[in-house]
């Protein structure tokens, strides 16, 4: 009878592999925070439109171009929709416009996001987009608004922004 | 009795798995974010004067190249001072800093850090003039602040 009784099987002890774990962490931590600068960048290529350089060809989708203009504190979407899918060489445009207004004294990124992405939603095979600061317009500001129209990985917008 | 009150004195002697586990989670969640605001490039300033990039949600890297730092009240090429904003005129080129870059035209990129306050009257003329010194490829840097 005692051949087949089972001994109760005692608990495996987790400790030495749990602190084997937190030792190596501590060490990763410590090598990160040496090692690290402690501020990451980021970088935004862009593209300057050269004096007198021609316009692009234009975009064979519906929405012709994308322009936002801003101002300090406000920003206004205006965009060239064909009014006819019909591809021609005489094609009718109509000239839209949406007013972003200021959120404080700042440009309201969230109503700017939705008018990129209602353009965006008109015709998605439209990447390029066109920025007109006015010269008050801080650097943070800009880089603001380059963030929002170019869109993030995972929902990408107006990838090959100019600044004019 | 004897044996249970021995059970329990023999538990509270060391380490408690339960209090571990809290601890390794907060580690994985400072590693994680370690992780991702880990650089080792520091960051160019001034000698001078507040600076503080303007934050971008842009994860590209740096790629090299000439470095501009403009300021609010000057501007620097690869750490040295080459124009302040006050003796440079209020249109056109900014000559000492055309100058200086067509001096190191073998490098065909420059990357401009510039303050978040810098109005764009200012950095727009300092891109412009880059892109009369012949530089094809231009790139702003700001700080990430991406999220977890």
């Amino acid at each position: 009878m005692k051949l087949f009784r089972r001994e109760p099987e005692a608990e495996a002890d987790v400790r030495p592999t749990l602190l084997g774990v937190v030792t190596l962490m501590f060490l990763l931590l410590f090598f990160l925070l040496a090692t690290s600068s402690g501020q990451r960048l980021g970088v935004v290529d862009l593209r300057l439109a050269a004096p007198g350089e021609a316009p692009p060809l234009p975009h064979a989708g519906l929405v012709k171009s994308v322009v936002v203009s801003l101002q300090p504190s406000a920003a206004r979407v205006e965009f060239e929709v064909a009014t006819t899918d019909i591809a021609s060489s005489a094609d009718t445009r109509e000239l839209r416009a949406i007013d972003v207004p200021s959120s404080g004294d700042r440009v309201d990124l969230a109503a700017l996001l939705a008018a990129l992405e209602t353009v965006h939603r008109i015709d998605g095979s439209q990447e390029r987009a066109e920025v007109r600061p006015s010269p008050e317009v801080s650097t943070a500001t800009l880089l603001a608004v380059l963030d929002v129209v170019r869109g993030s990985s995972q929902a990408p917008l107006f990838s090959r922004v100019s600044l004019q | 009795m004897k044996r249970f009150r021995r059970r329990e004195a023999q538990a509270s002697v060391g380490l408690d798995v339960g209090a571990l586990a809290p601890m390794v989670d907060m580690m994985t969640l400072l590693l994680l974010f370690l992780l991702r605001t880990y650089s080792t490039e520091l960051a160019p300033t001034p000698p001078s004067g507040p600076f503080a990039l303007a934050p971008t949600s842009s994860e590209e890297s740096r790629h090299g190249g000439i470095e501009i730092l403009v300021a609010n009240d000057a501007i620097y090429v690869d750490g040295q001072r080459i124009a302040a904003w006050d003796y440079v005129g209020t249109e056109g080129v900014v000559k000492p800093l055309y100058d200086r870059l067509l001096a190191s035209r073998t490098k065909a990129r420059a990357e401009v850090h510039a303050d978040g306050t810098v109005p764009w009257r200012r950095l727009g003329r300092v891109l412009a003039t880059a892109q009369a010194a012949g530089l094809e490829e231009l790139a702003i840097v700001g700080g990430y602040r991406g999220s977890l």
